[in-house]
C-alpha cells in the first residue's frame, strides 16, 4: 500500500505521463524505437531520482509499444515491427473510413494486454521466471517456426500461398547476410563495415512500407477517396465490435508468455496472436481486409511483451527483450542488480515501479481514446502533403537509428526493390517475418545442434517441445487443407 | 545586421578551430566516441569521465558520440580516422579491438592510436549451473575428457572466447563450444541448465552467483576481486588462463604533443578522483588504472596473443 502512495505523488504522476506522451510519439515514428528511446535517456536518469527514473523508462516502453499501432492503422506504416501485424488488419479498416474504430480497437487492446502482463509480473514474477529458464535454444527454433507459420496466414485470395513462401524465404535470405555467429565468419558482407551485424531490419521496415506506401500514394492517378460517412459516426461513439474481448484476451495471454521467453520480442507475439486470432475467429474471410478481431490480438499480443519481458529481467537478470535490455541498463547503474535484492532491499523502488506502469497503460488509453477521432482524420490528408512529410520522416529515421547515411539508401533499396515484389504480388509482411525471425530461428536450430551434439531429436525432447510442435501442427494444417480445397475446386470448375 | 555578425562570428571560430594550439585548447567541446549502444557499462564509464572532468576542469567540456555495433569495429574506425587536433577521442574495450586487427577487418592498427590509459576491467570468469557437479577447474577438465562438455561463449573472438581457448590448450581437452549472441543467451543457458559451463564476465554473472542461481568456479585474473573475494583465481586452481575485458581512453595518433599531454594528464586525474570512484562503485564498475605506457605493453601482448589463436584457427 505504502509503494502505492509512492506512485500517487505530483512528481510521479507527472514523470510517468511525459513518459508515456514521449513513448507514444516515439512509438509512432518510424524509425524511433523504445529500445533506442530507452537506451538514450538510461544516461539521464542517472541524475534523477531511480524511482522516478526508472517509472520514466516504463512509461516511455508501455507508450512505444502503444504508438506502433498508430502510423500502422492510418497510414499503412507500421512505427515498430511489432505493428506489422495490426498494419495488415489496420490499414483496410482506415480506408473503409473506420479509422476511428481501429485506433480504438487498438489502444483497448494495448491497454487489455499491458495491465494483465503487469499484473502477471506484479504477483507471479519469480514463479514464472523459472519456468521460462526450461525454454532453450531448441525451443526457441521452435517459437520462430511458430512465427514463421504466420507466413501460410498471409497468404490469400490476392497472394498466393507460394509467392507468400518465396517472400519469406526471400526475408530469411536477405538475413543471412552479416556476421556467422556460429564460426565467426563474415557472410555476403562485400567488406562493408555497416553490414557486419546484417540488415537492420528497421530501414528494411520503413522501405517495405512507409515508403511503398508513399509511392504507391503518389503513383495513383485519381485518389481513390476514403469513405468519410463513416467518419462522422466515429466521432460520436463506435463501439468495439461484439465479442472482441475473446480476441484481447488470447492476445494478452499469448504475448505475455512469450514476453516473459529470455529473449523473444513484441513482432513474435503480435504474429502469433493474430495467426491464433485467425484460427480461432468465426469471420476467417475477413482476415486481411480489415478485421478489428486481428488488431485487437496483435495488440494485445505485443503490449502483453512488456510486462511479460520483464519478469526474467527483474529476477533473474535476463532481459527478456533488447528494451528490458536497455531497461536492465538504468537499473544496475542505480546500483540495483536484478535478482532477489530488488525485492528485498529495493523494494521501494521495484515495486512502485512496476504499479507505475498500470498508470502508463492507462494514460495510454486516455491518450488514445481522446485523440483516436483527430488521428483518424490523418487518413483524410491530401497525398500531396502527406507524401513528402512521410518521406522525409522515412530518411530521418532511418538515418537516426545508427546515424549511418548507409541505412538511407538501405531504406530506398528496399522500397524500390519492395515496390517491384509487390506489383508482382509477393507479401511484403511474409518478407519482413522472415527477416526478422530467420536470424532467430537460425540461430536457435544452430545451438540447439550443438547442444544436441548433432543430433536433432533434441528438437522433440522436452515437454514444451512436444506441446509447440502440436501447436505448429495446428497452425499450418487448417490454413494447408483450405488451400487445397480452393486448389481443388478451382481445377474442378 | 545581425545576420552578419553571427556570420563573422562564424568565420571566427572556424578560423580558431583550425590552429588548435595548446595554449588556447580548448576553445570547443570534445567529442567521446564510445564504440557501444548507449546505457551499457562502456557508456557509462565514458558519462562518469565526462562528468567529473567538467567538474574538475574549467573550460573542458565533453560530448558522448555512441556509436555501436560491429564489435566495436565502427567506433574504433571513427577514432582512428578522427582528426587528430585533441577535439575527439575514444574508448576502447578489449579484446574486440585488437581482435579486429588479428583477423584483418579493421582498416586501423594499434599504432593508428595514442593509448591514453586503460579505466577499468570486467574479469573472466568460468560459471557453471547451480546443481552441476563441476565443482573447480581441474574438474572442469576433467568432465571435458572425451569432448562433449557444452560450454558457451560469447562469440568467436570475444575474450569469453580466447579464455576458453587457453583453457582448452592448459588442459589438453576440447569444448563443445557453443558461440551465443551475448551474455543474456549465456544467463539463459547457465540458469536454465542448458549448458553444462560457460567463460563469462564477472558483472555479468555476480548478481547470479550471489543469488544462488549459478556458480562461479574461478575468477580469470592474477589476484581475487575485492568485491568477490571468496571465488578462487584460476592460478590457484593450477591453470594459468587470465583473460579480462579492458576498458581505457584512446586517441588518433598525431594529436600535438602539448594537448595530448594535457588529456593524459586529466585522464590520470580524474581516476584518482574520489568522486570519481564513488560514482563507478556505484554503477558496479571495477577499476584497473593504467598508465598509457603500460596499457600499450598490455595491448601489444593481448594482440600477439591473440593471433596465436587465430593462426591455430582463424574465424
Amino acid at each position: 500500500m505504502e509503494y502505492l502512495s509512492v506512485v500517487f505523488t505530483l512528481p510521479a504522476l507527472l514523470t510517468i505521463l511525459i513518459g508515456t506522451f514521449a513513448g507514444v510519439v516515439v512509438g509512432g515514428m518510424p524509425g524511433l524505437t523504445a529500445t533506442m528511446a530507452v537506451g538514450l535517456l538510461v544516461p539521464f536518469t542517472y541524475t534523477m531520482d531511480p524511482t522516478l527514473g526508472l517509472m520514466l523508462l516504463g512509461g516511455i516502453y508501455c507508450g512505444a509499444m502503444y504508438g506502433g499501432s498508430i502510423p500502422a492503422i492510418l497510414l499503412n506504416t507500421p512505427g515498430t515491427p511489432a505493428a506489422v501485424a495490426t498494419a495488415i488488419e489496420g490499414y483496410p479498416m482506415s480506408r473503409r473510413g473506420e479509422g476511428g474504430l481501429a485506433l480504438k480497437t487498438s489502444v483497448v487492446a494495448s491497454f487489455t494486454g499491458g495491465t494483465f502482463s503487469v499484473f502477471i509480473l506484479l504477483l507471479f514474477a519469480p514463479l514464472l521466471a523459472r519456468q521460462a529458464l526450461n525454454f532453450g535454444p531448441a525451443e526457441t527454433f521452435l517459437l520462430a517456426i511458430m512465427g514463421l507459420a504466420g507466413i501460410i496466414s498471409i497468404a490469400d485470395e490476392n497472394t498466393s500461398l507460394i509467392k507468400a513462401l518465396l517472400s519469406g524465404i526471400l526475408g530469411m535470405i536477405i538475413a543471412v547476410v552479416g556476421t556467422d555467429d556460429m564460426s565467426g565468419s563474415l557472410r555476403y558482407t562485400a567488406g562493408l563495415v555497416e553490414l557486419i551485424d546484417g540488415v537492420d531490419f528497421m530501414p528494411a521496415l520503413i522501405g517495405l512500407f512507409s515508403m511503398i506506401q508513399m509511392l504507391e500514394l503518389a503513383g495513383q492517378r485519381d485518389h481513390a477517396p476514403i469513405d468519410t460517412s463513416a467518419l462522422g459516426g466515429a466521432r460520436k461513439r463506435a463501439k468495439l465490435p461484439k465479442g472482441i474481448g475473446k480476441f484481447m484476451a488470447l492476445g494478452s495471454g499469448t504475448g505475455t508468455v512469450i514476453g516473459i521467453l529470455p529473449g523473444e520480442g513484441a513482432t513474435i507475439a503480435a504474429f502469433i496472436s493474430y495467426n491464433f486470432a485467425k484460427q480461432v475467429s468465426k469471420a476467417k474471410a475477413m482476415f486481411g481486409k480489415g478485421n478489428p478481431e486481428g488488431v485487437a490480438a496483435a495488440e494485445a499480443g505485443n503490449n502483453g511483451c512488456v510486462g511479460g519481458s520483464l519478469v526474467p529481467t527483474i529476477t533473474l537478470g535476463i532481459p527478456g527483450n533488447s528494451v528490458a535490455a536497455a531497461l536492465m541498463g538504468a537499473f544496475i547503474i542505480h546500483g540495483m542488480i536484478p535478482g532477489p535484492e530488488l525485492f528485498t532491499i529495493y523494494a521501494d523502488r521495484t515495486y512502485p515501479f512496476i504499479l507505475s506502469m498500470f498508470v502508463a497503460n492507462v494514460t495510454f488509453l486516455i491518450i488514445g481514446l481522446a485523440f483516436a477521432p483527430y488521428l483518424a482524420r490523418i487518413a483524410l490528408i491530401p497525398p500531396s502533403v502527406m507524401v513528402p512529410v512521410v518521406c522525409a520522416f522515412a530518411v530521418l529515421g532511418s538515418y537516426a537509428l545508427n546515424q549511418s547515411v548507409f541505412d538511407i539508401y538501405l531504406m530506398i533499396a528496399f522500397a524500390v526493390f519492395g515496390l517491384l515484389l509487390k506489383k508482382l504480388g509477393f507479401s511484403l509482411e511474409g518478407l519482413i517475418l522472415g527477416l526478422i525471425l530467420g536470424p532467430i530461428a537460425e540461430g536457435g536450430f544452430s545451438q540447439g545442434m550443438i547442444i544436441g551434439k548433432g543430433s536433432p531429436t533434441i528438437f522433440f525432447q522436452s515437454e514444451i517441445a512436444k506441446v509447440m510442435w502440436l501447436i505448429i501442427l495446428v497452425l499450418l494444417l487448417p490454413p494447408l487443407v483450405s488451400h487445397i480445397r480452393r486448389l481443388r475446386g478451382t481445377k474442378a470448375r | 545586421m545581425i545576420r552578419k555578425l553571427i556570420a563573422a562570428g562564424l568565420a571566427g571560430t572556424m578560423l580558431v578551430g583550425t590552429a588548435a594550439f595548446a595554449a588556447d585548447y580548448p576553445d570547443q567541446a570534445v567529442t567521446i566516441i564510445v564504440p557501444s549502444k548507449a546505457g551499457g557499462s562502456t557508456d557509462t564509464t565514458a558519462r562518469i569521465f565526462a562528468e567529473v572532468a567538467e567538474s574538475k576542469y574549467e573550460g573542458f567540456e565533453f560530448v558522448i558520440n555512441n556509436m555501436g555495433g560491429s564489435g566495436g569495429q565502427k567506433g574504433f574506425e571513427a577514432i582512428a580516422r578522427a582528426e587528430a587536433d585533441g577535439y575527439t577521442i575514444g574508448m576502447n574495450f578489449t579484446p574486440q579491438m585488437v581482435a579486429h586487427v588479428v583477423s584483418g577487418r579493421a582498416d586501423y592498427t594499434l599504432d593508428s592510436f595514442h593509448i591514453m590509459g586503460n579505466v577499468a576491467q570486467d574479469a573472466g570468469i568460468v560459471a557453471v549451473p547451480k546443481d552441476s557437479a563441476i565443482q573447480s577447474m581441474a574438474g572442469l577438465a576433467e568432465a571435458a575428457k572425451g569432448g562433449d562438455l557444452t560450454v558457451s561463449v560469447n562469440g568467436i573472438g570475444s575474450d569469453d572466447f580466447l579464455a576458453a581457448k587457453a583453457f582448452e590448450k592448459q588442459a589438453g581437452v576440447t569444448f563443445n563450444l557453443l558461440p551465443t549472441k551475448g551474455s543474456t543467451e549465456q544467463k539463459a543457458g547457465i540458469l536454465g541448465g542448458h549448458v553444462d559451463a560457460a567463460f563469462m564476465n564477472l558483472s555479468q554473472m555476480i548478481a547470479q552467483h550471489n543469488a544462488g542461481d549459478a556458480r562461479i568456479i574461478a575468477i580469470l585474473t592474477e589476484a581475487r576481486d575485492a568485491s568477490a573475494d571468496q571465488i578462487p583465481t584460476a592460478k590457484e586452481q593450477g591453470f594459468e588462463v587470465y583473460m579480462s575485458a579492458t576498458r581505457g581512453f584512446v586517441a588518433p595518433a598525431g594529436i600535438d604533443a602539448g594537448i595530448q599531454s594535457k588529456l593524459d594528464a586529466m585522464l590520470a586525474d580524474v581516476l584518482a578522483d574520489p568522486a570519481f570512484k564513488k560514482k563507478t562503485a556505484a554503477s558496479k564498475i571495477a577499476l584497473l588504472p593504467m598508465s598509457g605506457p603500460d596499457y600499450t605493453a598490455y595491448l601489444q601482448q593481448l594482440q600477439a596473443e591473440t593471433q596465436e589463436v587465430y593462426d591455430a584457427a582463424p574465424w
